[in-house]
């Protein structure tokens, strides 16, 4: 009987071992090329783009507020 | 190129709460967040003034500083803006911030408070201007359409100032000129630190 459990934990830690051996092998074999660094958020010119503009409206904010 | 600014007058504030009205009727702001507050120090007691306080889309903003996953931009204006498709609402921001100015839709801990939303000074966000995606994430964009951020525009004692920076700057020293005190540009040595380059 202790035999049998004996066997079986040496099963199960074989098993553990080649699994990790197997990730650790799929980790290194991942291609340096296909991995890309995290970039940070880069909006366009469109979404930073000048909207203030002294309209009329603006402009009566301006003279309305200047007392 | 004009450098957006708020400027509170607290020496006019009346602690109305019609800014914190207006902007949320006109961003159609969720429940459970103001983009702007009225805050009173010394309530009730000689000396009371109150300020009225949201993102001031600092120089060198602090939020943009700690975001982990970058979804802070400045626009030309300088005006602070954000993604909401990128933001992960860690509330990083949240404790950077030196106005308590980004909110969440949820009360949670890290991942579960949902999208970070700020005042955008009435410009919207990355989407396109005027588009209902837009409108939907971020609310209006009065800069597009030629105007200022509504919570100043419609301000009863034109206690709140938006706008080029140089302008209300010139506004209010006048005003301070003409009736011989005031308080004091309150948070812009914070937020428009003079060492810091544009």
């Amino acid at each position: 009987m202790s035999e049998k459990k004996t066997k079986q934990a040496l099963d199960r830690r074989g098993f553990l071992k080649v699994a990790s051996l197997g990730s650790a092998a799929a980790a290194a074999s991942v291609a340096p090329g296909l991995v890309t660094p995290a970039q940070a958020y880069n909006p366009g010119n469109e979404e930073t783009k000048a909207r203030y503009r002294e309209t009329d409206h603006v402009k009566a904010y301006y003279r309305t507020n200047s007392y | 190129m004009a450098r957006m600014k708020f400027l509170c007058d607290a020496d006019r504030c009346i602690e109305c709460n019609a800014c914190v009205t207006a902007c949320k009727n006109e961003n159609e702001v969720p429940w459970g967040i103001n983009r702007r507050r009225v805050v009173t120090i010394n309530d009730g007691k000689p000396g009371e003034r109150s300020i009225s306080m949201a993102c001031m889309h600092c120089t060198d903003a602090p939020c943009a500083a700690v975001c982990p996953v970058d979804c802070f931009y400045v626009t030309v204006d300088k005006v602070v803006l954000h993604s909401k498709d990128l933001c992960i609402g860690c509330g990083y921001c949240f404790y950077a911030c030196p106005f308590g100015a980004p909110q969440y839709p949820k009360v949670g801990n890290f991942g579960s408070r949902g999208k970070m939303d700020k005042c955008t000074f009435c410009a919207g966000g990355p989407e396109a201007d005027l588009s209902p995606a837009e409108f939907q994430k971020y609310g209006s964009n009065r800069l597009a359409e030629g105007k200022l951020p509504l919570c100043a525009e419609m301000c009863s004692t034109k206690s709140l100032l938006a706008g080029d920076g140089d302008i209300i700057a010139k506004i209010y020293k006048e005003r301070v000129v003409k009736r011989g005190y005031g308080s004091g540009a309150w948070g812009w040595k914070t937020a428009y630190k003079e060492t810091v380059a544009i």
